[in-house]
């Protein structure tokens, strides 16, 4: 029987986080991978093209073993969901799917309790972190190296998506630091996001 | 030039209904950031809101007093603030409200 394949969804707005979103399912993957595990990470086919601020998926799946399931082009039953954009909490249901105990990242300067009464299926989770991602490196990357197979010529991982990878890191064992450190461009944000990082065990 | 009879021809084009109500197939109110708060004593019922939105969001009242928003629509584009003619228009952070919540289950 195959080992369970962990889901990673990554929420994030349409064109100007769009290269964002991307880095954290590939830095994501591409540091896992590095721990010898299955790893494969992509867009979500539906979202595309995607307009301005239109919330839109990237998808990343780790495994101890090789991932049957490859050529399924959406994540039915995440278990970690990544918001790079707080206010996407009060537009979609972004627990969908999720099964009781999984974790929820969110970009964002409030506190944890302030992004959970937004989310009224809040008992399926049992970690939130919060991360004040956009205070760490200011704004966000507006780029589209790297979509569609193209040469990703920023590298992964300058903008707000390093602390975002860095407070995942906090809440998660699926990848280590070192492992992030090694893929993502901008460190200093990597290590302040793992060191900022509101972890806040739920139930 | 071509010779068809009367009882077979149509019109050139086609006629479709104007939607003349909300369409709720296509809920723009969860791409917003930051959404537009009025200030009622500043407004002097200019209408450049109203004229300006590409989705129709601000309309009048039902008294014709002053302008509301519909938060259902508003995809947070701010060109009401841009355009507003008396600053009675300023931006807030959406989570800062409590309502305004869409929740949809997938994107569109």
């Amino acid at each position: 029987m195959a080992s369970k394949v962990h889901q990673i969804t990554v929420w994030a707005r349409g064109v100007v986080q769009d290269k964002e979103g991307r880095d954290i399912a590939n830095g994501l993957a591409n540091a896992a991978e590095k721990d010898g595990k299955f790893t494969q990470a992509f867009d979500n086919y539906v979202d595309l093209p995607d307009r301005v601020n239109v919330p839109l998926r990237k998808y990343a799946r780790i495994s101890d073993e090789e991932i049957e399931e490859r050529y399924e082009y959406e994540n039915e039953k995440p278990e970690i969901v990544i918001v790079a954009d707080a206010t996407i909490v009060k537009g979609m249901n972004i627990l969908r799917g999720m099964e009781k105990g999984g974790m929820l990242v969110v970009a964002t300067d409030r506190k944890p309790e302030d992004i959970l009464k937004f989310i009224p299926n809040r008992d399926l989770l049992s970690t939130i972190v919060c991360i004040d991602a956009k205070a760490i490196c200011g704004e966000q990357t507006v780029d589209f190296s790297g979509s569609e197979g193209g040469v990703d010529s920023l590298g992964i991982g300058q903008g707000i998506s390093a602390p975002i990878l860095g407070a995942l890191a906090r809440g998660t064992n699926l990848v280590t630091l070192d492992n992030l450190a090694a893929v993502v461009k901008n460190q200093e944000a990597l290590r302040k996001g793992h060191e900022q990082a509101v972890v806040q065990a739920l139930n | 030039m071509f010779n068809i009879p009367k009882e077979k021809a149509v019109p050139l084009g086609c006629v479709t209904p104007a939607p003349v109500t909300e369409q709720p197939m296509m809920i723009t109110g969860n791409w917003r950031e930051f959404r537009p708060v009025l200030e009622p004593e500043k407004c002097d019922l200019c209408m450049n809101c109203v004229v300006f939105c590409p989705d129709a969001c601000f309309q009048l009242d039902e008294a014709g007093e002053m302008v509301v928003l519909n938060e259902k629509y508003c995809k947070g584009c701010n060109i009401c603030i841009n355009e507003c003619a008396t600053d009675a228009l300023i931006k807030v952070y959406e989570l800062d409200f409590d309502d305004g919540v869409v929740r949809l289950e997938t994107p569109f």
